[in-house]
């Protein structure tokens, strides 16, 4: 079409942020086919799911926009497992893969797996697209089986890297099991129809890209990517202090664990070697319980904590990754789980404590770096609803839905983010309109709203807790949910004070409240409703040191009652909402 | 007789379609009241064209306004004092968005503060469900006294958007009543008369950014339309859209979140043509350099992108608009911005502008801060006595001890390197504007040619393109009022919408006929209104999905007869095929769901393309002059009047070439060229980068 097409050239640093940058948008677009053609809100309204590009030796190439626990490590396992079970790959081929023993997070995540394959028959590159499911066919309506002792209990059909596509048509004795055994079946075909069509989508834009650039010169500038990133992160992690330090978390009781899970992360910065290792391998062997990790999940929480606390924005690939080391062990609940250990929960309760850990040791290790711990997820106001549709005809449902989910954790230069929802998802879930999810279930959403005084204070104060209450319109509402922060609440880190804890009431249809436990299952009944109290973040630094400027503000917005802001920031205010400076100044000093 | 008006930040562009050429004239614009500088501009062309105001306001029949008023009150805070009406128990849905944030990885970004601050927030005891029915009844005592604390605020203006309101408005149209009683005169926003979408952030987000510009476009429009009917114009008055669209005045009034784009949304329609006519590309990027703003847009492959989503600031980051938008970024880079040394000894170019007033030292208007036009100036690029063809004298003096005593000396540089560096860095920043918005989405710059757009485009656009190794620029000869004469070559359009859902399953055929029906009336009114030349075209479309999905698709209806035998079958073919092409996927045996029709009427103003831009009446004697360029300092250079070059004549750099509004700088090693069309291309030589 144009008559100036330039030959590409190496070392070409123009040409080089062209190529990564079309590399974003092919993501991007996969991405957007996703969101807009899923049928599950899981997929079209929350957005829980990834895509990514591989090259040929499984390295990870690009994740824009994608969910960090999905893809940091995840894509070079499952690419791996891909080559090695089928070594001849055709264009035409995809493969459904959702094994945790396999490289994939876990069995709620259904990966397709596209190798693109150029008109010589070479492989050039593995687009993966990974969407958690409504339903995975688990014993219980969830995507979450805390309580699973084991995979069968569990319950998931699992594919270790399953061709489901030959020469672009599908298998159809693959997509029949799955009919078979996943609950509103046309909605998990549309969901798979539409990963399909993200995975084709980006495979036709990278072969068109080939075709401009060459696929050798795109090999090219796919290596020299991962060597630019990985010289980010050399230099980000050379500002850093040397140290080493451990920092420790506990998940709450659960079923298959009384005691709780207590998790341990060891961090060593070497600002020498330009290299950070943590070591994860002096932790429990796993539980009879879905709460352990799979290992592309124990790898990644790790490396999360790591990137939270790297000052700099460095890109997140391969390239970057290769100066993480994290040291892992066979059946270990944060290490490399044995089949058929249970991993359903693997991308949230647990992993989140892992990162928090690593991220709270790199805080130890000196000021201004790291971050606290962020509220714990799983709250019920992101639960997986079920039930029947009295509106149309009684039909079946299953999703989960994403009300509010706070939490974020402070830091050494902000609040915490208030919509993080959980330290693997670093607030890329979109939040559900209550308007969508009172169109597509038959819900009614009565409040949603900050709560006051729930805040981890700090310098920098985590989010505060959201409280969130909803229930049947019509009909019955059974929910299901694993949430952790009960017992456990969110840490604050040097000097930083916790979070409040999370915490799920029963509200009768007289008003009556009843205490529900932290995780397990709720069946509501017309005119009753779930009141939920979502974990907050934990705080960074001294509440007294925090600006009394940002205390004023949060007192004047309704973050923080002017009580908290005298007693825990040590902060007077005036009549009219300003501070008093006298008045703070000698609160202050009395606290010295 | 057309007009076509865009103001910006510095100057007000006019251009005049007289019926057998195109006239540009300029005025400054007048910030406290952008009204002047429209009444302004008419008299500079009244005067141009050798008419009475009156006499040549009378001859017109349409007026079209694009401006930047509502997006400069939005971007320097000084909207009105706004507050938000939100359904009870629901009080955070400005506050917690729709998540989403642009890196998981930086936390050096702050969670954005709500659109509204909770302070301003009350809630309204009602509560409607999604099929409309009310699940409670609105409390009107209560809300009478939360209108009461309201009022006590001295708020300004109020939005309102309560849950399932588009579905069922009684409450809020009641809250409306309730607001008249309460707070008279005070303007406000009914979420469902705006925007009546699904999903109450963006529903809520557009009507208080609405709300919140009511007293003040409302009352510039007002004004406008009473004056210059004051002064003789009694045609049709319309507005530039964000969407690149027209509509009334009066009714954007009622709607001012529709103007926020105004400003830029009209130069791609020009960069289109003359990127098209002048050098056969479809790729092109619009490069409008104001006074105050760069704005980029781009053209890719012949058609002008628009984002779906369009936001205040940076996704996730800003407050989204909830409607589309022609794509254009903005950075303050221009003839105004000011250049300063921080205390680190580093130069900075912008953002900040001297705008009109003061306006640069140079304009002698009380302005002492050292601009990018100042800079021009001391490098002999600007002639001082050819400013505005003349119209305005520019103080050289002025301009050298302002570059002097900001520049020159804290950077210990002789005055001429220092200007020098001055366009330096306002080059590096327009390069790094533009990459944003071509990099950004995969587009390689080197493959595009380079439109200039505005009068100071073509100091430093050829220095703007070396950077980019881009080889062609073109400055079109309506370049000084690129935005102004798109929104002429531009058809008169509107597009109007209706939710009526159905399904290829049980298709209501009579009912949606009925709908469209509805559609083409309102398109036949609009269309009625305008004394247009050809003949309106109506182009039909609806928004559908499979079942279950939650976005739309929308697709072209070919046949709206949807009563015809086949014609269901039809529009459901030709959404699988659609979503096919879109998503690589289709599902051809599952039913189609529509939510939304959509009719687009345009009603083409006349072909203004073949029209000569009227010249300089008098071309002046072609010469030399003293320029100092970047490669080789100060050297002679060839100084001549656009006017006079033949077309096909070339003219090697060093030189400048001049027109009334524009001056265009020939780097030394660029070839310039006039087209046929008055259209200077240059070619740029290999002295740049590379």
């Amino acid at each position: 079409m144009s008559e100036m097409t330039t030959k590409p050239r190496l070392e070409d640093p123009v040409q080089l942020a062209v190529v990564s940058n079309r590399l974003r948008a092919i993501v991007r677009k996969m991405s957007n086919t996703l969101y807009r053609t899923g049928r599950s809100g899981v997929l079209n309204t929350a957005r829980d799911f990834s895509c990514a590009i591989i090259s040929p030796e499984d390295e990870l190439l690009m994740a824009a926009d994608s969910l960090p626990i999905h893809v940091l490590s995840g894509p070079d396992l499952m690419s791996r497992a891909m080559r090695g079970f089928h070594p001849e790959l055709r264009a035409g081929d995809a493969f459904l893969h959702n094994s945790p023993y396999h490289g994939n997070s876990h069995p709620a995540d259904h990966s397709l797996l596209i190798p693109v394959v150029d008109d010589d028959g070479t492989h050039r590159f593995t687009v993966l697209v990974k969407a958690h499911q409504a339903d995975c066919g688990n014993s219980l309506p969830t995507t979450y089986m805390g309580g699973a002792v084991d995979v069968y209990n569990e319950g998931a059909l699992i594919f270790p890297v399953v061709r489901v596509q030959t020469d672009y048509e599908d298998h159809d004795d693959i997509v029949r099991m799955c009919e078979a055994r996943i609950r509103v079946p046309e909605q998990w075909r549309g969901d798979y129809l539409a990963m399909v069509g993200a995975g084709r989508i980006g495979e036709r834009e990278l072969l068109a890209l080939g075709d401009e650039i060459g696929f050798d010169a795109l090999a090219r500038y796919g290596a020299a990517w991962l060597d630019y990133s990985e010289q980010r992160m050399a230099d980000a992690i050379a500002k850093l202090p040397a140290g080493s330090a451990a920092a420790s978390a506990t998940h709450d009781a659960t079923a298959g664990a009384p005691e709780g899970i207590p998790v341990t992360a060891v961090v060593a910065v070497d600002p020498v070697a330009r290299v950070v290792e943590v070591d994860l391998r002096d932790n429990p062997d796993t539980y009879p319980c879905g709460l352990n990790l799979s290992e592309a999940c124990s790898r990644t929480a790790a490396m999360i904590g790591v990137f939270n606390s790297v000052p700099d924005s460095v890109p997140t690939n391969a390239g970057s990754l290769r100066r993480v080391r994290v040291h892992l062990r066979e059946g270990c609940v944060v290490g490399i789980p044995r089949h058929p250990t249970s991993t359903s929960v693997a991308t949230t309760n647990v992993a989140d404590r892992v990162t928090s850990s690593v991220q709270r040791a790199i805080a130890a290790i000196g000021d201004g770096l790291g971050m606290a711990e962020p509220g714990p997820f799983g709250a019920p106001s992101a639960a997986v609803i079920s039930g029947r549709d009295r509106r149309d005809d009684d039909a079946p449902f299953v999703n989960q839905i994403f009300l509010m989910l706070t939490g974020g954790a402070g830091g050494p230069y902000n609040d915490g983010w208030l919509t993080i929802c959980h330290a693997g998802n670093g607030g890329m879930l979109f939040v559900d309109s209550v308007e969508v999810d009172e169109l597509n279930f038959p819900i009614l959403v009565r409040e949603q709203r900050i709560e006051p005084d729930t805040e981890g204070a700090g310098e920098f104060r985590g989010a505060p807790s959201a409280r969130v209450e909803y229930g049947p319109l019509v009909g019955d509402l059974r929910l299901v949910y694993a949430s952790d922060g009960h017992i456990n609440p969110a840490a604050g880190v040097r000097g930083g004070r916790g979070g409040a804890a999370s915490d799920q009431h029963l509200r009768r249809a007289d008003g009556a409240l009843e205490q529900l436990a932290g995780q397990g299952e709720a069946e509501l009944g017309e005119g009753e409703t779930i009141v939920v109290r979502t974990a907050a973040g934990g705080g960074y630094g001294a509440p007294e040191a925090r600006a009394p400027e940002r205390v004023a503000h949060d007192v004047r917005e309704g973050w923080v009652s002017a009580e908290r802001a005298r007693e825990v920031y040590r902060v007077a205010l005036a009549a009219d909402g300003t501070v008093d400076r006298q008045a703070t100044d000698a609160l202050r000093g009395e606290q010295r | 007789m057309n007009f076509a008006i865009d103001t910006g930040g510095t100057f007000t562009d006019l251009v005049v379609d007289t019926g057998d050429a195109l006239h540009l004239f300029k005025a400054l614009t007048v910030p406290e009241d952008p009204v002047a500088g429209v009444i302004d501009v008419l008299g500079v062309a009244a005067e141009g064209l050798g008419l009475s105001r009156e006499e040549m306001l009378g001859r017109g029949e349409l007026l079209i306004h694009g401006t930047t008023h509502a997006i400069n009150a939005l971007v320097t805070g000084t909207t009105a004092r706004t507050a938000f009406l939100s359904t009870g128990g629901h009080p955070d849905v400005l506050l917690f968005r729709e998540g989403g944030r642009a890196n998981p990885f930086d936390f050096s970004v702050p969670y954005p503060d709500p659109l509204v601050p909770r302070e301003l927030t009350w809630e309204v005891p009602e509560r409607i469900a999604a099929d409309g029915t009310v699940v409670e009844a609105l409390d009107e005592d209560l809300l009478r006294a939360r209108l009461a604390e309201l009022a006590a605020q001295e708020v300004e203006a109020v939005g309102v958007a309560l849950l399932w309101a588009m579905v069922n408005p009684a409450h809020e149209l009641r809250v409306g009543e309730l607001l008249e009683e309460e707070l008279p005169g005070v303007p406000y926003t009914l979420s469902h008369q705006l925007n009546p979408i699904l999903r109450e952030y963006r529903r809520a987000s557009s009507t208080c950014i609405d709300a919140s510009l009511k007293p003040r476009m409302t009352s510039y429009f007002g004004r406008l339309e009473r004056r210059i009917g004051e002064i003789g114009f009694n045609g049709r008055v319309l507005i530039v859209t964000s969407q690149g669209g027209m509509l009334d005045a009066a009714d954007v009034a009622r709607m001012p979140i529709h103007s926020i784009n105004s400003g830029p949304a009209m130069a791609p329609v020009a960069g289109r043509f003359y990127a098209r006519e002048d050098t056969g590309r479809r790729t092109a990027i619009i490069a409008d350099t104001g006074g105050t703003t760069f704005d980029v847009s781009l053209v890719r492959d012949g058609r002008i992108p628009r984002t779906t989503e369009t936001w205040l600031g940076p996704q996730y980051q800003g407050h989204i608009t909830g409607f589309p938008s022609v794509d254009v970024t903005s950075v303050g880079a221009g003839g105004g911005s000011i250049a300063s040394v921080d205390a680190g000894g580093l130069l900075t170019v912008g953002p900040q502008s001297a705008g009109s007033s003061p306006g640069p030292a140079c304009y002698g208007r009380g302005g002492e801060r050292a601009t990018v036009t100042d800079a021009s100036a001391v490098l002999g690029y600007l002639d001082p006595d050819y400013f505005l063809g003349g119209a305005m004298e520019l103080d050289l003096a002025a301009a050298r001890a302002a570059i002097e005593a900001d520049v020159a000396e804290p950077l210990g540089l002789p005055v001429e390197e220092a200007a020098a560096a001055v366009m330096r860095i306002a080059t590096e920043n327009m390069v790094h504007a533009i990459e944003e918005i071509t990099v950004n989405q995969g587009i390689d710059p080197r493959d595009a040619v380079l439109v200039g757009g505005g009068g100071a485009a073509g100091l430093n656009l050829g220095a703007i393109a070396a950077r980019l190794d881009c080889s062609e620029v073109i400055i079109p000869p309506t370049t000084a009022a690129l935005s102004a004469a798109g929104a002429l070559m531009s058809d008169l359009g509107a597009e109007f919408a209706a939710t009526s859902v159905t399904s290829t399953a049980d298709f209501d055929a009579a009912g949606i006929d009925a709908v469209l029906a509805g559609l083409t009336a309102r398109c036949r009114e609009f269309a009625g209104r305008s004394r247009t030349s050809g003949e309106p075209r109506i182009e039909y479309s609806f928004d559908g999905r499979y079942p279950r999905q939650n976005w739309d698709l929308e697709t072209p209806l070919r046949n709206c007869e949807l009563g015809d035998p086949g014609a269901v079958e039809e529009l459901a073919s030709g959404f699988h095929e659609m979503h096919q092409r879109v998503f690589a996927i289709s599902e051809p045996d599952a039913p189609v769901h529509v939510t939304t029709w959509r009719a687009r009427v345009s009603c083409p103003l006349g072909d203004v393309s073949d029209r000569p831009v009227a010249g300089s009446a008098a071309a002046a004697p072609r010469g030399v002059r003293q320029v100092y360029f970047q490669q080789g300092g100060r050297q002679e250079a060839t100084v001549a009047e656009v006017d006079s070059l033949r077309p096909g004549e070339r003219v090697e750099g060093p030189a400048v070439l001049e027109s009334p509004y524009t001056t265009v700088v020939v780097d030394p090693g660029t070839t310039a060229v006039r087209t046929d069309r008055g259209t200077l291309l240059l070619t740029i030589g290999d002295g740049g980068q590379r």
